[in-house]
């Protein structure tokens, strides 16, 4: 049996160790030189930035991706974080960083609120176990239950963090099944050597089980024979496969095969497609030579006006950094109707990380910005349309098609596994 | 080397510049470094680099 994985990003690469595992001849096929798309290292100026993600996994070493990785024995350590901490105004009265600050520790946020709200929390981390809210967004469902705008912030800083979305634009169904996620698996990690450990160990594993990767390789069309997908054009060869799994997202994949999919019992599908929005995301890269943050867990910064958290990896994976440097990363969401507007949006990010770190040194090594055709996600979170496509033998992988309540990666690892379940079973 | 509106402002050419001639917010843009050596055209995954021939 044969198999074509167009894109060498995460999705790609997870699918094509375990398809070689399992006995497929893989070829993968990316059109740029380097593989690993949004999840690999860019070398600038002796640092590892990241082409993408911000060299953490939202569940560390037993999450959805790490479980993936072992199960295709690909060869990556991943190290838990210390504890996430939120970074609160010092006084409540002034709903920011410029008179000081205190940081509290993430398991800890309820602490600001007022005794009867913490009594209604504890009832509630009970009761919406049994029941989940469903029919709402994050925010409504927080606004139905509490009158504090405190929840509503430390809600917009983490689903800010995480998924790069505001907190009225999240079905409230993926945050409760992240939560699920959070008592399942726990809570971050970082892999050694960063995004580029875990892609490096991945084409280690395709190789030895006899897969080949081609860089510099752009598929232009999606054969479909006879309704089935059959193949793929990459210049003017031909390739022949039993099996597809585009890495692309819905979109970019259907206008691969758009003649096929022209037809009239398809125009649901591309319908809504037409309905999936990409997330966008601005992430700015910071060298320091004594640590920001100060320890290995995410700082979510929700009094800031844009920055929504950072992480510093270095804790972790000191090689990240020249020596003696830490590499600091800030990530902020970007309302869709502020991409136009993205250097303004930069420079607000700039100024927080100046209140979050007063009389602090560090040099902004790289500022970086992610929407539409090259997003966060392609497909936001809570929205994916899963790995399925109307046409027999070819799916969808990647952060356009990620599985429920996973965060970014661990979303990506869900998706590749659920698709890998319906394949090989 | 032009860049287009295709960009996004990812920073991807700006690893790859051998000059540092790529300075990046909001959108990428050439300095008076950049040689036209276009290897960064090989690297944009939105094709927004156009290099002159």
């Amino acid at each position: 049996m044969k198999a074509i994985i167009i894109g060498a990003g995460l999705g790609g690469l997870l699918s094509a160790a375990r398809l070689s595992q399992a006995g497929y001849q893989v070829d993968v096929f990316e059109r740029l030189p380097i593989t690993g798309g949004r999840f690999t290292n860019l070398n600038y100026k002796g640092f590892q930035l990241s082409s993408g993600a911000l060299h953490m996994l939202p569940h560390g070493p037993s999450g959805p991706l790490a479980q993936l990785l072992k199960e295709v024995k690909a060869d990556v350590r991943i190290v838990r974080s210390d504890k996430a901490t939120i970074r609160m105004p010092l006084k409540m009265s002034r709903p920011d960083y410029g008179k000081g600050f205190k940081d509290i520790y993430f398991n800890d946020f309820f602490t600001p609120l007022s005794h009867r709200d913490r009594m209604k929390i504890a009832l509630l981390i009970v009761s919406t176990r049994k029941s989940r809210p469903t029919g709402s967004t994050v925010n409504a469902w927080i606004r139905t239950q509490f009158k504090d705008e405190w929840l509503v912030r430390f809600a917009d800083s983490f689903c800010g963090w995480s998924l790069s979305l505001k907190s009225d634009s999240v079905p409230v169904e993926e945050l409760f099944e992240i939560i699920e996620n959070m008592y399942r698996f726990g809570g971050t990690g970082i892999p050694i050597g960063g995004c580029k450990g875990v892609i490096d160990a991945l084409e280690a594993v395709i190789a030895s089980n006899g897969g080949r990767i081609y860089t510099k390789t752009e598929v232009s069309k999606i054969l479909v024979e006879n309704g089935r997908a059959a193949g793929v054009v990459v210049g003017d060869k031909t390739y022949e496969a039993n099996l597809i799994i585009s890495n692309l997202g819905h979109a970019a994949t259907a206008c691969l095969c758009s003649e096929a999919l022209s037809e009239k019992t398809y125009s649901s599908y591309l319908k809504m497609l037409e309905n999936l929005q990409p997330s966008a995301g601005i992430k700015i890269c910071l060298a320091a030579d004594e640590p920001l943050v100060g320890h290995s867990g995410v700082l979510l910064t929700p009094y800031a006006k844009r920055v929504n958290g950072i992480n510093e990896v270095t804790h972790v994976d000191p090689k990240l950094a020249p020596p003696g440097k830490h590499l600091t990363i800030s990530h902020q969401y970007v309302a869709p109707e502020n991409v136009k507007n993205l250097e303004a949006e930069i420079e607000l990010g700039l100024n927080d990380l100046k209140e979050i770190f007063p009389g602090k040194k560090y040099e902004v090594l790289l500022i970086q910005s992610y929407h539409d055709d090259w997003p966060v996600n392609r497909t936001a979170s809570g929205m994916d349309p899963g790995n399925e496509t109307p046409i027999p033998e070819l799916y969808v992988v990647g952060d356009g098609a990620k599985g429920k309540g996973g965060i970014e990666v661990e979303g990506v690892a869900l998706g590749v596994a659920a698709t890998m379940k319906k394949i090989l079973c | 080397m032009k860049i287009n509106d295709n960009c996004v402002g990812c920073g991807q050419c700006a690893s790859f510049c051998k000059q540092g001639a790529i300075e990046v917010k909001g959108k990428a843009k050439a300095t008076a470094a950049c040689v036209e050596c276009g290897i960064c055209y090989f690297y944009c995954p939105v094709k927004a680099i156009e290099v002159s021939p």
